[in-house]
């Protein structure tokens, strides 16, 4: 279980440039449950993301998991509990090392990294067939660097890697924006058997309705750094992509007027 | 002949601070200039372990853990401080210089009459060749103490090389050339790139010092300036080396660094017998690196910029 209390982060504080990221953000997410988060551009859904993956410590609030307190805990510290798929495909895997020594890496996610040779025989065997299991013809290449490979491929292969050892938490940025729309598909479909068969906690960012609608069991939309929906259970699964257009465009009219005016309007009318 | 086989020593000798150079260089893509601090460390911890009348191989293990300190350092300052890499080395090597000058005493120490493994290569090589002064290797005349000197430092040099692509192909040294390819990744893999930096500054200046500490016993000597010009000649190194072999297989970069160590020498040698006044030496070779640097990096063109450079 996920469970953020309070959470704010303003960055460049008491300068022109000062951004209110983050305003209080309280929400629990279930163990087992798969939440799409949404929001318009600077809403602070990956700041979000990036405040439970550790990249930033929260000016307040706590961030527990699992029933551990890992507010104050670095971001490699985490991520021994904690998958990750960023948005760049670029970011999470080394390009010049081969596809089975960064699994290898993976597959020693939080345990200690000693003297060991990095890729047994068994390793190889294990990774063989796991990287199979993508589909993408990938397993006769293993030594090859992941730099020759597609973004796709390295999106999958990082999917792959962040759900080697069960985490118990997996973070989706936006893991599909870079990619062209049949790599998206694809690795949008492995997340999902992913997370169906290990069971996985999940956190999702991203900006397609269709996405939001087909995947998950919750939904939540942010706005200026707080929570604006929080959708589950028969009221998530009802959703269709016009509904949540429905909803950015009422984000959109608060917008046009600042937030005193905003504010006193919801006063008198409301 | 002999000028060749010298040649041949001290490019194996310097094939260590390639290596290490490499380390810094190429795997964590960091501008380490502490090397040409801890290159002297070396020397100076080695010549004041045998004057103290320690064996050369204990003073030789001494040299790579200062040097290992003086890494580690470096790493320390730039990763828990978040002091700038470049200024980090900068400021270990300018501390380096005074500590250099404390340890040995004096700025020139001549280690001629101690027990060095030269001395103990001679000793192997007459009773090998039962007391002669030179052997016959192709019709030429070879010293003894110059030939199994060059036998001994192949072997050491051969052992470390192979036990560094080793140690680089564990969970620990994947981690770390991880932590140099893209340490966001590593990052979310768990690991502590300010760890993996410090110790891979500090193993990359252990190499360096124990360099050191090899060539002050092949030279019989250890001066305060040793140090002077060493990042460009490790650079020099493994930019010929990359240029012979590519980059593709880690086995093959580092043996195309040793490889590129000891052409560097020989191509000094040449230069030096063709003329070229030795205080132009260190012009010539930035004037390399900066070469080989500006040429993209083709092989056949970066070979062929190497060969007119060192020329010139």
């Amino acid at each position: 279980m996920l469970e953020l209390h309070g959470i704010t982060k303003t960055f460049f504080p008491h300068t022109p440039n000062e951004v209110r990221a983050l305003q209080g953000v309280d929400v629990t997410i279930d163990d087992g449950s798969f939440v799409i988060v949404i929001g318009t551009n600077g809403s602070g859904k990956s700041t979000l993301l990036n405040a439970v993956a550790g990249t930033f410590f929260p000016d307040r609030g706590r961030i527990v998991l699992g029933g551990r307190d890992i507010t104050r805990l670095r971001e490699h510290a985490r991520a021994a509990f904690i998958g990750r798929v960023f948005q760049n495909p670029f970011s999470g895997t080394a390009p010049e090392m081969s596809i089975a020594e960064n699994l290898a890496l993976a597959a020693r996610r939080g345990q200690r990294r000693g003297l060991g040779w990095a890729l047994s025989r068994s390793f190889r065997e294990s990774l063989r067939e796991r990287v199979g299991g993508l589909g993408m013809g990938l397993e006769d290449r293993i030594d090859n660097a992941i730099g020759s490979l597609s973004g796709g491929q390295r999106q999958a292969l990082t999917l792959l890697m962040a759900s080697w050892l069960r985490p118990q938490l997996l973070l989706l940025d936006e893991h599909t924006a870079a990619l062209d729309p049949k790599s998206a598909e694809q690795v949008i479909r492995l997340s999902e058997t992913t997370v169906q068969r290990d069971r996985l906690t999940t956190l999702m960012v991203t900006h397609s309705m269709q996405q939001a609608c087909a995947l998950g069991d919750r939904l939540i939309m942010m706005y200026r750094g707080r929570l604006l929906h929080d959708l589950r259970g028969a009221e998530k699964q009802r959703l269709r992509p016009e509904d949540l257009l429905a909803r950015f465009d009422d984000v959109r009219r608060t917008e046009q007027l600042d937030e005193s005016a905003s504010a006193f309007l919801r006063r008198a009318y409301l | 002949m002999t000028l060749m086989l010298g040649a041949w020593t001290v490019g194996i000798i310097l094939s260590l601070l390639a290596l290490g150079v490499f380390i810094s260089f190429r795997v964590f893509k960091f501008p380490d200039i502490t090397t040409e601090g801890s290159i002297t460390l070396g020397a100076a911890i080695l010549a004041v372990c045998l004057l103290r009348g320690y064996s050369p191989v204990v003073a030789t293990a001494a040299a790579f853990l200062a040097g290992g300190c003086a890494g580690a350092a470096t790493g320390v300052l730039h990763t828990r401080f978040g002091i700038n890499g470049l200024l980090s080395g900068i400021i270990v090597m300018t501390a380096l210089y005074s500590v250099n000058l404390r340890v040995m005493g004096q700025s020139n120490i001549p280690l001629l009459n101690s027990h060095t493994i030269v001395s103990d290569a001679q000793a192997i090589g007459s009773w090998l060749t039962g007391g002669a002064d030179g052997v016959g290797v192709f019709g030429w005349t070879i010293g003894v103490r110059e030939l199994f000197t060059l036998a001994l430092v192949v072997l050491f040099v051969v052992f470390v090389a192979t036990a560094l692509y080793v140690f680089l192909r564990t969970n620990l040294g994947s981690a770390m050339r991880a932590t140099g390819d893209n340490d966001q990744m590593i990052t979310a893999l768990a690991v502590d790139t300010r760890n993996m930096i410090t110790l891979g500054l500090a193993l990359a200046n252990g190499l360096i010092a124990l360099s050191g500490a090899l060539l002050a016993q092949y030279q019989g000597f250890v001066d305060v300036q040793m140090g002077i010009g060493m990042v460009v000649w490790g650079l020099a190194s493994v930019i010929i080396g990359e240029a012979l072999v590519g980059t593709r297989q880690l086995g093959f970069i580092v043996i195309g660094t040793v490889m590129g160590s000891v052409l560097f020498r020989l191509l000094v040698a040449v230069a030096l017998r063709a003329g070229l006044n030795p205080n132009d030496l260190k012009l010539v070779t930035a004037l390399f690196v900066f070469v080989a640097l500006i040429v993209p990096g083709l092989t056949a063109r970066l070979q062929c910029g190497g060969k007119t450079a060192a020329h010139a």
